[in-house]
């Protein structure tokens, strides 16, 4: 028998080659960050591609008799007629715990100067979304510590939710108050040990921004002590238009390490405007044809595909979710533009910032008619629903009284009612940044407002003794606040407390 | 130059042409070459410039090049030309070189497809796993 295998051994050892099939080609031309390849007659679509020298590329237009590639870094050291040869590998990124805490570039490679990614998994960049077995319906809520949007347009784990609005209206400032919330949370049922809470990691994708702030929004972190459970991914505006448009895949990819672990993660796109325009740079200089406002055809596909990997999944598939915020910037308050049209239909609700607003003093500028939320309702913790089902109603009806308020005093008592609970809302609902409220204080507020308990403060105080209010609830009131966070539902036992609470706070305030 | 879709389709199109049982012959390719420049048709430049193009790149997947360090004993040759054929069909033109650079061993690439069993390659290879 043993001479058998012997033989077997020496015919598979004389069989064996040492040598391997490479598939080359050469460079025949070279520029704006493009190399068109003739020959790689075997490569694969969304192939990594060997430049040598460390130099990758990225397959991306497989024709007749050239390919089209685009480089990743460095591309200046690319020669025409240079060989390269492909690799078999889709690009990857590192993912894991490891990155958290870190700022890495599109490709996971560190730029924060803190030594070497710790790492051993990485991800495809590009991975179909989980399918419809894998899913599950969105049902736990994401809080973002921001008191609108909370009660009137809640977002839940899994969902896409938009944030849109023209530049400087507070769309980053959202997406970064989400992110300290989550730490805080975080922070919060780490020091209690609390095993059951799913601690909430984030993801902040820089696309196409200015460096400062992107360094800006990292010392705001830093000082809120978020990254710790933070990831940046950064593309700035003097990074390749490739780099640009692999940046939100890339962290999709650390996102959806989390979920696939049955954990949660966070991902803000800021944004996906300046996403839009890198892909259409990269696509008119691979000669792509080119549609409406010379955008390629399939700029729909690349933002679906891109928020479809946002996702919850089942108890069988981990339990895991992936939530994204996508940020979008508009010109001039203009909705109907064709990539924003092209985000909030592919998203589950938008947040709708507004410039005039935002000038008002309303801040967040949060516009209540156009922001809605479709799925998130049903993440809403009890409590939450109880005070902040009509929340959303009533400031409908107040912008509608409001403008009729501007034309005397001729109004009967009920409409006045609405005026002046409409005006207490709003002033209710201003909030500085980087300040996010807990769910108990604004469940305890918003109770408060709804029983007709700020009805006697002028509207120019209301802001006083909201704050008032909450510092009297958390710092003498700590168990009360314990017990709504705890129950999530207000029962008759709590209502009378918070009433007597807030009774014996309306004693003492002047 | 920009050559246009039609073009294209047009040296495709007399490419195809000069096919013979799948493998190009280069007599049709001569007289094609010759109608087109003396006929003159709309784009006739831009589609001789394809049409090369298209018989350079079938010439190339026709063509093996062996390049080694040290000149191959015939019956070596024979067999490399033979293991080639078996891979390839028949009908491939092996050409044999001389390369020093490669310090030993062979190389050849037939179309984009490498075979590099050279010294040069491995040292290579083992430089960029560091």
């Amino acid at each position: 028998m043993s001479t058998i295998l012997q033989e077997i051994e020496a015919q598979i050892s004389g069989v064996k080659t040492t040598v391997a099939k490479q598939n080359v080609g050469t460079v025949r031309e070279i520029g704006d960050g493009v190399a068109k390849i003739e020959g790689l007659t075997d490569v694969m679509l969304n192939e990594m591609i060997d430049f040598g020298n460390g130099v990758t590329g990225l397959a991306l237009n497989l024709e007749e008799t050239e390919v089209g590639a685009i480089i990743l870094g460095d591309y200046t050291g690319v020669k025409e007629g240079q060989e390269v040869k492909t690799t078999g590998k889709l690009l990857q990124v590192p993912v894991g715990k490891g990155l958290l805490g870190r700022v890495v570039n599109a490709l996971g490679q560190p730029v924060d100067g803190k030594g070497p990614v710790k790492s051993d998994v990485t991800y495809p960049v590009e991975k179909i979304a989980p399918g419809i077995i894998k899913r599950k319906s969105v049902s736990q809520p994401v809080q973002t510590g921001i008191m609108p949007i909370d009660a009137m347009i809640p977002i839940g784990r899994g969902q896409r939710e938009l944030i849109i609005g023209d530049r400087s209206t507070g769309k980053t400032t959202i997406g970064v108050d989400a992110m300290i919330n989550q730490a805080r949370i975080n922070r919060a049922a780490d020091a209690a040990g609390d095993k059951d809470y799913r601690r909430l990691y984030s993801i902040y994708v820089a696309v196409g921004q200015k460096q400062s702030n992107i360094a800006r929004v990292v010392s705001v972190l830093e000082e809120a002590g978020a990254m710790p459970y933070t990831i940046v991914v950064t593309a700035s505006a003097s990074d390749s238009a490739t780099n640009q448009y692999l940046a939100p895949f890339a962290g999709a990819a650390m996102g959806e390490w989390f979920m696939d672990n049955g954990m949660d993660a966070l991902i803000i796109y800021d944004d996906l405007s300046k996403h839009a325009t890198a892909y259409r740079q990269v696509s008119l200089v691979l000669k792509r044809p080119s549609g409406r406002e010379a955008y390629p055809g399939d700029v729909f596909y690349l933002h679906s595909r891109l928020l479809e990997r946002s996702a919850r999944t089942n108890e069988k598939y981990g339990n895991g979710s992936l939530t994204a915020l996508p940020i979008i910037e508009t010109q001039l308050g203009d909705v109907s533009a064709y990539i924003p049209t092209n985000v909030i239909s592919i998203t589950d609700g938008q947040i709708y910032l507004e410039t005039d607003l935002f000038y008002q003093g309303v801040r967040p500028a949060i516009s209540v008619g156009l922001s809605v939320s479709r799925v998130g309702s049903a993440a809403q913790i009890k409590a939450m629903k109880q005070v902040a089902g009509r929340v959303k109603l009533e400031l409908a009806q107040f912008r509608e009284l409001a403008a009729f308020a501007q034309f005397g005093s001729d109004l009967d008592a009920k409409t006045q009612a609405q005026i002046e609970r409409g005006k207490r809302i709003v002033e209710i609902f201003k909030q500085p940044q980087y300040n996010p409220i807990p769910v108990e204080v604004q469940v305890a507020v918003l109770w408060a407002a709804q029983n007709s308990h700020f009805d006697d403060v002028p509207v120019d105080k209301i802001k006083d003794a909201q704050t008032k209010l909450t510092d009297y609830l958390t710092n003498r009131k700590a168990d009360l606040m314990g017990k709504i966070a705890k129950e999530k539902a207000l029962n008759d036992g709590l209502i009378a407390e918070l009433k007597a609470a807030v009774t014996e706070f309306k004693q003492t305030y002047k | 130059m920009k050559i246009s879709k039609q073009a294209r389709r047009d040296a495709k199109e007399l490419f195809r042409s000069c096919l013979v049982n799948g493998a190009l012959d280069a007599n049709r390719v001569r007289q094609v070459v010759q109608l087109v420049t003396t006929q003159k048709p709309r784009g006739y430049i831009a589609i001789l410039s394809h049409f090369e193009r298209l018989v350079k790149l079938e010439e190339a997947r026709r063509t093996a090049k062996v390049e080694s360090a040290a000149p191959l004993a015939p019956d070596l040759q024979a067999s490399v030309r033979n293991d080639l054929a078996r891979v390839y069909g028949p009908g491939l033109n092996v050409s044999f070189s001389q390369n020093p650079s490669l310090i030993g061993g062979m190389r050849i690439r037939v179309g984009s497809d490498v075979y590099d069993g050279s010294i040069q390659a491995r040292l290579t290879a083992l430089q960029e796993s560091f």
